[in-house]
C-alpha cells in the first residue's frame, strides 16, 4: 500500500463519498432514541467525553467512513455507519437553566458508540 | 540583579510548530515533491480564499426556494453553484480534506451555532479561514456548555422561546449556518444579499442586518507627519 492512498482514494470523489458502500447497513434510522456508550479511548477517539452515557435522537445519518479511532492508525477495512445525534442541553449539563430547556446539542458519531435507548 | 530587568526579546521566538513546518517543507523541496515556486504559490492562494462563495450560497437560498432545497439536501453540490468544487477547491489537483459540507437552516424557532471542541474543523473551502477565536480553547469549550452567555459576548440575545442549537463538528461532515433573511431586504439583488452575509452570520454568532455589510468602510485617521504627495 502506498503512502499517499488516502489521497488516491479520495481524488475525484472526495472523503467520506470513497467509502460509499462498504459499510454494513445502518442500525439506526432518524428519530432513534440512542445512549452513546462508553467506550475505551486509550489512544485516539473523537468522542467528547461530555457526551458519555448521554441519551439522544437521532438527527441525520450521514455517511458511511472508517472511525477515526481506526482510520488514526490506517486501518480503514471496516467502515461504519455514522450519525448525528441531538441532545437536549439539560441531559448534558445537569446545571442547564430551566427555562432555555428547549435549547439542543448536536454532535455526530461512528455507529460503535451508538445503543438503542 | 541583571537577571530581574532582561530585555524583551527584538524577534519573538520561532514555535516548535514553526520549526517542523520549515523542516517539513525544505524536505519536500529537496526531495522534488513540490518546489519553492509551488509552495508559494499555495501560500499566497491559501491567504486570498474567504467567506464570499457562501455568502452567495445563502444569497441564492434566499431568492431561489429551488436552491434553497438543493443547498440544504446536498451542500456539495450546491457548492459548485457559487464556484467551489470541494474535489479541487485549491487548483492543485488534491481533494479537500473531507467533503461533506451541511447547512444548517436558521428558522423563527431554531438558531444554529457551529463550533468544534475537538480542534478548529471549518469548511474551509467555501468559508476561507477561520477566525482566530474560533480556534480558542475558550470558545470550544464554554460554546456548547454555556452557549447563550457566549452569544451575548459577542453582542446576540436569542430570545428564550427560540431554540439555541450548538452543532458540534467533531467528524467528516463541515457546518454552516444559513440565518434568515432579515426585514428590510425585499426586492434587493443576489449581489446586495451576498453583501451582508458576513462569516460570523454564517457561524452562527451573529444576525444579517440590511445596514451592515462585509465591506463597510472603516474609518480613516489622517496621518499627524503625511509623506509628501500623499
Amino acid at each position: 500500500m502506498s503512502r499517499g492512498h488516502h489521497a488516491e482514494k479520495a481524488t475525484g470523489k472526495g472523503d467520506p463519498q470513497c467509502f460509499v458502500g462498504e459499510a454494513s447497513p445502518p442500525k439506526f434510522k432518524v428519530g432513534d432514541r440512542v445512549r452513546i456508550r462508553d467506550l475505551s479511548d486509550i489512544f485516539y477517539t473523537r468522542c467528547q467525553v461530555y457526551t458519555r452515557g448521554a441519551e439522544g435522537e437521532v438527527a441525520v445519518v450521514t455517511h458511511e467512513s472508517p472511525a477515526p479511532e481506526d482510520e488514526a492508525w490506517d486501518n480503514v477495512d471496516a467502515p461504519e455507519w455514522f450519525y448525528i445525534v441531538r441532545f437536549k442541553q439539560k441531559e448534558l449539563w445537569s446545571e442547564y437553566p430551566d427555562v432555555y430547556a428547549n435549547d439542543t446539542l448536536q454532535t455526530e458519531f461512528s455507529e460503535r458508540w451508538l445503543e438503542p435507548v | 540583579m541583571a537577571e530581574k530587568h532582561k530585555p524583551a526579546p527584538v524577534v519573538d521566538e520561532v514555535s516548535d510548530f514553526e520549526v517542523l513546518e520549515v523542516a517539513v517543507r525544505e524536505l519536500a523541496i529537496e526531495k522534488g515533491l513540490f518546489s519553492a515556486e509551488d509552495h508559494r504559490r499555495f501560500a499566497e492562494f491559501a491567504h486570498s480564499i474567504g467567506p464570499l462563495p457562501a455568502a452567495r450560497l445563502v444569497a441564492k437560498s434566499w431568492l431561489d426556494p429551488e436552491f434553497k432545497k438543493l443547498a440544504l439536501e446536498d451542500g456539495f453540490t450546491a457548492s459548485k453553484e457559487v464556484g467551489i468544487d470541494w474535489l479541487n477547491p485549491t487548483g492543485f489537483g488534491t481533494p479537500s480534506d473531507y467533503c461533506d459540507l451541511r447547512v444548517l437552516e436558521n428558522t423563527p424557532s431554531v438558531h444554529h451555532v457551529v463550533v468544534c471542541t475537538l480542534c478548529s474543523c471549518y469548511p474551509r473551502p467555501i468559508l476561507g479561514h477561520s477566525p482566530e477565536w474560533y480556534r480558542t480553547p475558550n470558545y470550544r469549550r464554554r460554546l456548547v456548555r454555556w452557549p447563550r452567555q457566549v452569544l451575548s459576548e459577542f453582542g446576540l440575545q436569542i430570545p428564550a422561546d427560540v431554540e439555541v442549537r450548538v452543532e458540534d463538528s467533531n467528524q467528516k461532515c463541515r457546518f454552516m449556518v444559513m440565518p434568515m433573511r432579515p426585514e428590510g431586504t425585499e426586492d434587493w439583488s443576489e449581489d446586495q444579499l451576498t453583501e451582508i452575509v458576513t462569516r460570523d452570520c454564517m457561524l452562527g454568532v451573529a444576525l444579517p442586518h440590511p445596514e451592515r455589510k462585509a465591506d463597510d468602510k472603516r474609518p480613516v485617521h489622517k496621518a499627524a507627519n503625511p509623506v509628501h504627495g500623499h
